[in-house]
């Protein structure tokens, strides 16, 4: 599918019109997006967990040797 | 002792000297307010100055000294904050046009008022990256804020205004926001120092959010020990941001002179060596070499980075799109153009790369915890180069050309995506503009950055520049 197909389908469905003058940079970026997708998935995950981290404390970590 | 009502006097320094009745707050704020009449039509750090509310402010507090009642450990202290923080009776713009159309915000941000309760006295609002998705320190709206160093290039942004004002002696102290390193860069890009506590440390109500799961706020400041004051007078919990942690407040001023000795201390090679030009290269190996005396120094790989890198873009360009849509929908044109369209490719992201950048994240952060059972702190660069010239568009680094808006931030966006603290220190070489080195630390442990930073401007490895703009 080229991001031209993609920006048609996707901004149809979230009632985003992007006007043609935005779409090279739209593209650009989506493809910016798509290396980065690219990235995550060569992660080997643990198959069984699914821990989202949309809002998270950090942990406390205790064993610093200088306290 | 500088001048209190000089340019390059520490907020330590203004303090004592408004405390001991040696100036008051009125002169401090007064000079304070003529300086940046004068120079910031050359940087273009402030985009509002509060005048009238800055000389209310210090007039009160000369008042409630001649009285005999206590002043705070920011007396007199001019701070000008980057402006998506909320000021009363301004409206909060957030670096964008649409913005301006909202209501003049009625209340001051949480952090706007524990630093007026400290004694410090608010002088105005600053320039900043549109809706803060931005490394340059460029804005179509209010124009681009200039480095003070060499106005021909990048201030850093999105807390470009902060960065800008606090190196060229218009504001001791500046309050910023980093999402994927918007304090570190200006920071780097100007050559002072600047704290990205922990996620959850500050309360970040009252401000305008861009990616709520990675915001934070900090201070900029001069010197270490300024950095620490301001940290300390921002510290505690507030229940009206839901991020905010519960923990008491941890000062860490009292305890920034206790010596470091021992401390095990890792120089990130790999993914952040190479993606570094030879100044910060340069400047991470000086500084491991301050510290090598004293610490125990070895090479660390964190190659998850990378990895952490990509999840922190991801799940910035969709939550922050997402924020946005409506703007979007409605008023896109009204965008500043070097936003706009990575605003818009992030509202047609597919829900399985943001669930998965999810999941990377949490990954990375184990990454990054197993490292600090070997070492206490990090060292990487802030930035993979100096302040590149105004306008440039692509970066070079390690023979590969890269987008410069998205790629600047890459070495610090690793770090904000899981919430380390970062504190970054200003490192100059001869004949070249500055480098930022991030000391990071396990969570809530800012005290140990703050330290270690100390100590290495106490050495004169990390000094920040002291030369006003017209001689720089």
């Amino acid at each position: 599918m080229t991001w031209d197909a993609y920006i048609d389908a996707s901004s149809a469905i979230v009632d985003l019109s992007i006007a043609e003058e935005f779409r090279p940079g739209v593209a650009g970026f989506l493809q910016l997006a798509a290396d980065m997708a690219a990235v995550l998935e060569g992660v080997d995950l643990d198959g069984g967990q699914l821990a989202l981290a949309a809002v998270y404390a950090p942990p406390d970590v205790r064993d610093c040797k200088d306290e | 002792m500088n001048d209190p009502t000089g340019p390059w006097a520490s907020a330590a320094q203004i303090a004592a000297a408004v405390a001991a009745g040696d100036t008051s707050a009125v002169a401090v704020t007064e000079a304070a307010l003529s300086r940046i009449d004068r120079e910031n039509g050359r940087i273009n750090a402030f985009t509002e100055v509060t005048a009238g509310r800055a000389l209310r402010e210090a007039e009160a507090l000369d008042a409630a000294r001649a009285q005999g009642q206590t002043v705070g450990p920011l007396a007199g202290v001019p701070f000008a904050v980057k402006n998506l923080f909320d000021v009363e009776g301004l409206t909060t713009r957030a670096g964008s046009r649409i913005n301006r159309d909202r209501p003049a915000a009625g209340a001051d941000a949480t952090l706007v008022r524990r630093m007026n309760a400290a004694g410090a006295i608010l002088i105005g609002t600053l320039n900043m990256g549109e809706y803060a998705y931005d490394f340059t320190g460029e804005n179509a709206h209010d124009g681009a804020c200039r480095n003070p160093l060499d106005s021909t290039r990048m201030s850093g942004g999105s807390s470009s205004g902060c960065g800008a004002a606090t190196a060229a002696g218009l504001a001791p102290i500046s309050l910023g926001s980093d999402t994927n390193g918007s304090i570190r860069v200006p920071a780097s890009l100007c050559g002072i120092f600047s704290l990205k506590p922990t996620y959850g440390r500050l309360s970040r109500t009252g401000t305008f959010p861009f990616v709520d799961s990675l915001d934070h706020l900090g201070p900029f400041a001069r010197s270490a020990e300024d950095l620490a004051i301001a940290y300390d007078a921002l510290q505690g919990p507030d229940p009206t941001d839901h991020a905010c942690a519960t923990r008491r407040p941890e000062p860490a001023a009292p305890s920034l002179r206790i010596g470091i000795g021992g401390i095990r201390v890792g120089v990130l090679d790999g993914y952040f060596a190479r993606n570094a030009g030879s100044v910060a290269r340069a400047a991470v190996a000086a500084v491991a070499d301050g510290l090598a005396s004293f610490t125990e120094i070895r090479t660390i790989s964190l190659d998850a980075a990378e990895a952490g890198r990509a999840a922190a873009y991801i799940i910035t360009n969709a939550e922050s799109a997402a924020f946005h849509l409506d703007r979007l929908r409605r008023r896109a044109a009204d965008f500043d153009p070097d936003t706009r369209d990575r605003f818009l490719a992030g509202a047609l992201l597919p829900a399985a790369w943001v669930t998965r950048a999810q999941r990377v994240r949490q990954w990375w952060l184990e990454q990054a915890l197993a490292a600090f059972r070997e070492v206490d702190l990090l060292l990487a660069p802030a930035t993979p180069v100096p302040a590149p010239p105004s306008g440039t568009k692509m970066l070079e680094i390690g023979g590969r050309k890269l987008p410069l808006r998205p790629s600047i931030g890459l070495l610090a966006q690793p770090f904000s995506c899981i919430g380390l603290p970062v504190v970054t220190v200003p490192v100059f070489s001869e004949g070249e503009m500055p480098v930022g080195v991030q000391l990071v630390a396990a969570p809530w442990r800012e005290g140990l950055c703050l330290r270690v930073a100390a100590r290495l401007e106490g050495d004169g490895v990390a000094v920040a520049n002291h030369r006003a703009p017209a001689e720089a």
